[in-house]
């Protein structure tokens, strides 16, 4: 009974917070946006994005995982970042993103977003923290997402590695890759208008590529064992089995 | 995870980690918003100063980066951005604004600022500071952090050794064909997948039997709040407020286009004194340490 009377409670909470977030503060955001004119599109941009992440941080908070969930997710994460890492002598090659999406594969939507925001703010520890660190979590975070997504409504299946490594390089070319673009867009603090945001687009778009074909490479070769040896765990040890 | 060997101490990261987080969130946020040059200018000078004071001779090398890049910026503004009332030519028929030029250098200007400041940041906000920031927050999340630094090391050492036995079979990530190299490569991270994954569970399994998710987890941090803390704590507090209430009143008002037009009254000249004031705390405090230092050094 007590417990009924709690979660209502804490649905109660949720709603209102999610009310609050939906119907008052974004729009007092980019009202203020607005009125305070050009050039702190980056500040609002950044609020939106963090508003955007806490729920998934939240929710992750609240289910109180696990000590084996837990130890998985880092090591998740560390071979994502020392994917990134390792792959420093072959230029242009970005591994991290493929590594993201095979976690999400594997394990959910969920764990593919955390994976990839944890990641992104990890590596940024041995390369550079900047402006573009909360918009590299959030890129990769999405990227992790769709593809768990995809996988948990059977859409990609890891055995099949040919749309596991098409699907993950197109949603880097078109998804991922813009959103990073977005963040450069803000950075330069110039006005923004049609002509600026289809050059950086363009720009955007040959890097995008050489980055969707790395992904497409590592998930080619990597999606089936890498998957493989993640479904192991789950069966052999239960962990994330929930999912 | 740089090797941050101290070239050098440095007495601002030496306060609490709140002092450090205040301070930045202001000089980082400020340095986006206002666009007065006065501002901009302060805010490009606290940074390069505090830079200089961290890194000495290899600040110079980021820094005298800073000003090619504001130039292409102020250069290339004016191709996209038309407006302005001073055209100076005509290039592929639109209009090529000396406001729009000036508009760009604020831009690439705010953006120097800003990277600079970050340079600093990457040196003064280390992961422990964050973990004590934000620790008792989400704890959960920052123990996965913890994990993940502390999982770094090994699995670099780890990856060598795999590295070093796939070299004996002439399967190189180093050596070799573009294809071959990444393949290879992204075997090596396969196989160190299996072991990481293996070695995790029985960490985890280990890490329960401990006791862990049995009660509140403390972290353990280093930090405490003393008294200076606490003034600085307050002081960068009021200076940020009176910040925004020196912007509400137009203090810093700013705009370039159609045509250059400054603020220039009271609020913009209190503004930044205070601005100043508060940017410049952590070249101040490197700076008169210096000084105190040898001062004492000479006088033995």
């Amino acid at each position: 009974m007590q417990e009924k009377s709690v979660k209502a409670k804490s649905a109660f909470l949720k709603k209102m917070i999610t009310f609050l977030v939906v119907f008052i503060i974004i729009p007092v955001l980019l009202y203020l946006t607005w009125r305070l004119d050009s050039k702190k599109y980056y500040i609002t941009s950044v609020i939106l994005i963090i508003l955007s992440m806490v729920p998934f941080f939240l929710r992750f908070e609240k289910r109180k995982p696990q000590a084996r969930e837990l130890v998985t997710l880092a090591v998740l994460c560390a071979i994502a970042v020392i994917s990134r890492v390792a792959f420093i002598m072959v230029p242009h090659f970005k591994p991290m993103a493929g590594i993201i999406m095979i976690a999400g594969l594997a394990f959910g939507s969920e764990v593919g977003f955390f994976t990839g925001a944890i990641s992104a703010f990890v590596s940024n520890f041995v390369f550079m923290q900047g402006v573009w660190t909360p918009w590299q979590m959030f890129a990769y975070g999405i990227g992790g997402f769709v593809i768990g997504f995809l996988g948990k409504t059977g859409v990609l299946k890891p055995g099949k590695r040919i749309p596991v490594a098409i699907v993950g390089g197109l949603v880097i070319l078109c998804l991922v890759g813009p959103i990073l673009d977005t963040s450069s867009l803000f950075t330069m603090g110039i006005e923004i208008n049609m002509d600026f945001v289809k050059t950086t687009y363009m720009y955007g778009l040959p890097l995008n590529a050489v980055h969707a074909v790395a992904t497409t490479i590592t998930l080619f070769l990597l999606a089936k064992p890498m998957c493989e040896k993640l479904d192991r765990i789950k069966v052999k040890y239960g962990v994330m089995s929930e999912e | 995870m740089k090797d941050k060997s101290m070239d050098k101490r440095d007495r601002f990261s030496e306060y609490n980690p709140i002092v450090n987080l205040i301070f930045y969130l202001g000089a980082l946020v400020y340095s986006m918003i206002y666009m007065h040059p006065l501002f901009l200018a302060i805010s490009f000078l606290g940074a390069t100063s505090y830079y200089l004071t961290i890194q000495q001779k290899k600040a110079f090398k980021l820094i005298f980066l800073m000003f090619p890049l504001v130039i292409l910026i102020a250069c290339i503004n004016p191709i996209f951005s038309t407006g302005g009332n001073t055209v100076l030519f005509y290039l592929w028929d639109r209009p090529y604004t000396l406001e729009a030029i000036i508009y760009g250098a604020i831009g690439g200007a705010t953006f120097g600022a800003v990277v600079i400041w970050f340079a600093t940041f990457n040196y003064i906000m280390t992961s422990d500071k964050l973990i004590y920031l934000f620790g008792a927050w989400i704890p959960n999340i920052s123990m996965v952090f913890t994990m993940v630094l502390r999982f770094l090391p090994t699995y670099k050492r780890k990856l060598r050794g795999i590295s070093t036995a796939r070299q004996c079979i002439g399967k190189s990530k180093d050596s070799g064909k573009k294809k071959e190299r990444i393949a290879n490569g992204l075997t090596e991270i396969s196989a160190l997948t299996s072991q990481a994954l293996e070695n995790g569970i029985v960490t985890a399994d280990s890490m329960k039997s401990r006791g862990f998710g049995s009660g509140e987890r403390k972290s353990f941090s280093l930090y405490t709040i003393k008294k200076r803390d606490v003034i600085f704590i307050v002081v960068f507090i009021l200076i940020i407020i009176l910040l925004a209430g020196c912007g509400i009143k137009g203090g810093m008002d700013a705009s370039f286009i159609p045509q250059v037009s400054l603020q220039w009254n009271s609020y913009t000249f209190a503004g930044a004194l205070l601005y100043g004031t508060m940017l410049f705390v952590p070249t101040i405090l490197n700076v008169t340490e210096d000084i105190v230092w040898n001062f004492s050094k000479s006088k033995i």
